[in-house]
């Protein structure tokens, strides 16, 4: 995009520093500027590199599970469902129905909690400073202090194991569920009556950082990007896991591909995990192990590579785990959504403005424990 | 402090000469070590004099220390700086189920006008040099509260070469909250353990 | 566990067939004169390759219109210590609606392979990672600088199996008394190994 100068000038670099409000996290960006418009970025990413692969390989199995909450510790449940499963599978494990269902209905409110931070932290980067936030994490509290009669901990719960979960959940349940659906679509229709119909917003995130879908799977994207951009894929539908394939929800799909169909496909993304949850809650057995009976003391799977994927709320998290046959993994790759979702920041921001630069980054919802791991 | 961050300079035992003669050989160290010893090298802290305890006698100090104090606890502004999971937890207890606006405490993005700066997260040997320069650029008197088990001595991760044992490591820490992550009453908790120190130690405080 | 335990135990994974019709068919139709092992992985079809006929066997797979092979999911590094490296592809084809893995092995002192960025642009930041934890270089790369680690002591690579994690009361860049210099891992040119010898002595 050629601008007419009627003097000299030169590009400014600009260094958007590991510490902004606006940046989720330690993520660096250094932008060439042209006036406002943005000419080149080029991501630096790494600050919060903490080795989970390393650690991983000198845990034992179990132990592991701690270090995948805190990957995405946004999405905690929904990252240790896919390594706890990745382990079953080598170890020809099945859990029980009700450990199943548990699992995912955790997994879904998980889903919903870091869809609430998505709404709440994309109304702060556009300049709803408070508002969107506080609508957000009241909900979030709710659910969490349901995460906390389960698991015992609000955020990194380490709650399921390879086979099941950890102990049982508490007698009152089924009830706490449904009461929470309901609660949770209370503040939901106030965080939409806020931000859906809203001319700002509209107009600060339609046509803003849009990608086409081949440009998405040639990048790697997954999850509500690719599916704002066009492509219906749904891991929990194509190709699914656990027991995903017996609840009855749609997939949103978007069309243009901008911030605005994003921000749309996590919302309907929502209610659709709303729907799962109630789907589940009437079908779950009421009483039943949570455990199969013939669990072994030391968990040595056989050997065997797997790689194994999930429905992450940012999109496909993957491990890949390598088994030779000791109690701890040989190699724990981590294929985490934020990662590849991120190499496309340069292709959709260039040709914004710096505002716009914020709004992108915020709409690609990153996570950065999980793109530095 | 500052010597033992950087790398020895003798390969002979106790000889007074050979330092200088390996000072003059930076090709026995590479690039990457001297980027790291960079790195890892302590803030330099300084110990401002405030106007006012030159001019003051000593007997107006008293409740001029005393409303200082008031005043500065009263009015905590941390930046923040959260840098992995502990932010989560940081910015629940900056909203509305528990409020940390009623203790005066309200979350500014500047380092150049904040009062404290809770390190909330996991401080990496890459991230290390921002941390230094954040602490440098805010203003005395500032405290640092280091919130969560990474910030304290590297937390779940302390045995990979790459993650900081701790961020007291390279600014002074005044408040430690334990905790993977602290609960936000624990980061309450700290917070008025924070302002019963800047009372206590208010006479001593430039 | 010490290496030498982990490397007593280490037992490798069974060669199983793939069933007829799948995906290794396709591929051995498509590049008949390349030779690859093929096994059935627990979710997709492993194929095991060389490392210099990696390059025409992801060709194939992107371009061929049976294999159609548009999604890298997911590149990464393995060590297998004297058996050597291998960098492993997980695929996806959003056409045919299948996956399958290539497993490239390549000798533990020449570790290079050919990019894939020209391929997929998906694998740029997948392999700066994978060269930078590993060392393995990939021949072509736009843009070969680290991504997630600081500094440029490239010959200091962290996920290889012979630098390990070292015990908790570890020296990491400041100096300990002599107890804790034995106890920990300095790597090596890093100039703090005279140090320790020397406070052992003392």
């Amino acid at each position: 995009m050629a601008v007419e100068h009627e003097f000299e000038t030169i590009d400014l670099n600009v260094n958007i520093g590991p510490q902004h409000p606006a940046t989720h996290g330690v993520f660096r960006m250094v932008m060439t500027i042209d006036g406002e418009l943005v000419v080149d970025v080029v991501p630096h990413i790494g600050y919060l590199h903490r080795g989970a692969e390393k650690l991983s390989e000198n845990l034992d199995y179990r132990q592991a599970i701690g270090i995948q909450d805190r990957t995405d510790y946004l999405g905690g449940f929904n990252c240790e469902l896919c390594y706890v499963q990745a382990v079953e599978k080598l170890a020809g494990l099945t859990p029980p129905e009700r450990a199943e269902y548990i699992r995912v209905i955790l997994a879904e409110f998980n889903r919903i909690t870091s869809h609430f931070m998505f709404l709440g932290a994309f109304g702060t980067d556009l300049g709803i400073f408070g508002t969107a936030f506080t609508y957000a994490f009241r909900e979030r509290e709710y659910i969490q202090d349901l995460f906390e009669e389960v698991s015992g901990d609000r955020m990194m719960y380490a709650y399921f194991r390879p086979g099941g979960l950890a102990w049982d959940v508490p007698d009152n349940f089924k009830d706490r569920v449904r009461w929470l659906t309901k609660q949770a679509m209370v503040g939901f229709g106030d965080l939409d009556k806020l931000l859906t119909d809203n001319e700002i917003f509209i107009a600060r995130t339609r046509d803003i950082g849009k990608i086409s879908a081949e440009d998405a799977i040639d990048y790697g994207m997954t999850g509500p990007m690719l599916r704002a951009s066009g492509v219906k894929y749904d891991l929990r539908k194509d190709e699914p896991y656990s027991i995903y394939d017996r609840f009855d929800f749609d997939v949103p799909v978007g069309r243009h591909g901008d911030c605005y169909d994003r921000y749309l496909v996590r919302l309907e993304e929502v209610r659709q995990s709303v729907r799962i949850i109630e789907q589940a809650v009437e079908q779950m057995p009421d009483s039943g192990p949570f455990l199969p009976e013939k669990m072994p003391r030391a968990l040595r799977p056989a050997p065997g590579e797997v790689y194994m994927r999930c429905e992450n709320p940012r999109g496909e998290y993957g491990i890949y785990l390598i088994a030779r046959g000791q109690t701890q993994p040989y190699r724990l790759r981590i294929r985490s959504a934020c990662f590849c979702n991120l190499g496309a920041l340069r292709k959709m921001t260039v040709g914004h403005y710096i505002a716009d630069a914020v709004t992108i980054l915020g709409s690609t919802d990153i996570v950065l424990g999980e793109v530095d791991r | 402090m500052s010597e033992e961050a950087k790398a020895p300079e003798s390969t002979q035992p106790a000889e007074e000469a050979a330092p200088a003669l390996i000072e003059l050989l930076p090709v026995r160290q590479s690039i990457g070590i001297q980027l790291e010893n960079e790195r890892l090298r302590p803030v330099e802290i300084e110990r401002p004099r405030a106007l006012y305890r030159s001019l003051l006698p000593g007997v107006l100090q008293v409740p001029a220390d005393y409303v200082l104090a008031a005043a500065r606890k009263s009015s905590l502004w941390p930046m923040t700086f959260g840098l992995a999971c502990c932010a989560i937890e940081m910015i629940a207890t900056y909203m509305s189920h528990y409020d940390l606006d009623r203790f005066g405490i309200v979350p500014w993005a500047s380092p150049r006008q904040c009062d404290v700066m809770i390190v909330a997260g996991t401080v990496t040997k890459k991230m290390a040099p921002a941390v230094k320069l954040l602490y440098q650029q805010m203003p005395n008197p500032k405290w640092v509260i280091a919130m969560g088990a990474c910030a304290t001595n590297g937390g779940p991760y302390t045995r990979y070469d790459r993650v900081l044992q701790g961020v007291d490591k390279i600014v002074p820490v005044d408040i430690y909250v334990p905790g993977c992550p602290p609960r936000p009453e624990a980061l309450m908790d700290g917070f008025i353990a924070l302002q019963n120190k800047i009372m206590e130690e208010r006479s001593r405080t430039g | 566990m010490s290496p030498e335990d982990r490397r007593r135990e280490v037992k490798e994974a069974a060669i199983v067939p793939p069933p007829p019709g799948s995906v290794a068919d396709l591929f051995q139709e498509a590049l008949p004169d390349v030779e690859f092992t093929a096994t059935q992985g627990v979710l997709d079809v492993i194929l095991i390759i060389g490392r210099d006929d990696a390059p025409p066997v992801l060709e194939a797979a992107k371009n061929h219109p049976k294999l159609a092979f548009d999604f890298l999911r997911n590149l990464s590094g393995v060590d297998y210590e004297d058996a050597g490296m291998e960098v492993v592809y997980h695929l996806f084809s959003y056409k045919h609606r299948h996956n399958v893995t290539v497993r490239a092995k390549m000798p533990a002192d020449d570790l290079h392979i050919k990019t894939a960025t020209g391929l997929w642009a998906a694998a740029d930041w997948h392999e700066r990672e994978a060269a930078e934890m590993f060392g393995i270089t990939f021949d072509g790369h736009p843009n070969p600088v680290p991504l997630l680690l600081p500094e440029d002591m490239l010959d200091h690579h962290p996920l290889r199996k012979d630098n390990p994690l070292a015990p908790l009361e570890v020296w990491q860049g400041t100096m300990l008394g002599p107890e804790m210099a034995r106890a920990g891992y300095i790597p090596p040119g890093s100039g703090f190994e005279v140090q320790a010898e020397e406070e052992g002595e003392e």
